[in-house]
């Protein structure tokens, strides 16, 4: 008898009851992480920010345009009233 | 390697015997070897997006279940402990039909299994993965010089045991 041979024999492998890869694998995929779904109240918040932002944008555009508007108007005065300063001293200089 | 659920089944078929047989012959108990060797797995299905190559696969799958295996029994040695020395001596086969003998088969797993930790683990991988000397030491990390002085002792071991029930004018050489 060699003993070596012997062991080889005695040890050699032998296959796990049957299913034994089926079960490893359920065990895997359900011990698998869920996937990470984003609650809607989270969807629904950040909706309501980007509104929020949108609005608040377009607000302070045409504030923005009506200040520039008032400004041009203000400019477009001053200039006639120069304007019309000047002819009244001319029509002054003449008649004296 | 991908962590593809395909490929991890193709790799547990593939190495489920061998896995299996280890924590098997190791603690010679089927169901907490089938318990160690599904842990083992699921553990591979973590890490495997980590292993580079097949070789890589298999490297780890021996490395963790050798230490899993050890890890398990050093737990277990705060229960009474029972020595190669001290083992129930297993069924007495007759000797002229000892080659390849069921009996003897049966025999050698308990002597193997009542082995000291590391030196039955290096049994387990000569014999049954028949691993040479320097794999089993780069398999468990250990010098190759403990590797042959673990195999040299308990083969004498083995020896010695197998003697005492063979009877001395039949002659059986081991």
């Amino acid at each position: 008898m060699n003993l070596d041979d012997e062991l080889r024999a005695a040890l050699r492998p032998e296959d796990p009851s049957p299913g034994f890869a089926e079960r490893v694998i359920a065990r895997a995929q359900s011990s698998r992480p869920p996937k990470q779904v984003m609650p809607r109240f989270i969807w629904a918040a950040a909706l309501a920010a980007m509104l929020a932002i949108g609005f608040t944008g377009a607000y302070e555009y045409r504030q923005m345009k009506a200040e520039k508007a008032s400004r041009d108007a203000l400019i477009a005065l001053r200039i006639a009233s120069e304007k019309l300063n000047l002819a009244r001293d001319k029509v002054l200089r003449r008649e004296n | 390697m991908t962590d593809d659920p395909e490929r991890f089944e193709d790799l547990v078929r593939e190495h489920q015997s061998m896995v299996f047989s280890m924590a098997c012959r190791y603690l010679r108990n089927r169901a907490l070897a089938e318990e160690i060797a599904q842990d083992v797995f699921l553990q591979l299905y973590r890490k495997l997006p980590l292993l580079e190559s097949p070789d890589h696969v298999l490297h780890w799958l021996r490395w963790v279940t050798a230490h899993r295996l050890i890890d398990h029994s050093r737990q277990e040695k705060r229960r009474p402990q029972s020595p190669l020395e001290d083992a129930p001596e297993p069924a007495t086969a007759d000797p002229a039909s000892m080659s390849s003998d069921p009996l003897l088969a049966d025999m050698l797993r308990e002597l193997v299994a009542a082995l000291p930790e590391n030196a039955r683990i290096v049994m387990i991988l000569r014999y049954q993965e028949d691993l040479d000397p320097m794999d089993i030491a780069r398999a468990l990390d250990m010098p190759i010089a403990t590797v042959k002085s673990h195999l040299q002792r308990s083969l004498a071991l083995l020896r010695d045991k197998l003697r005492d029930k063979v009877s001395p004018k039949k002659g059986v050489g081991l």
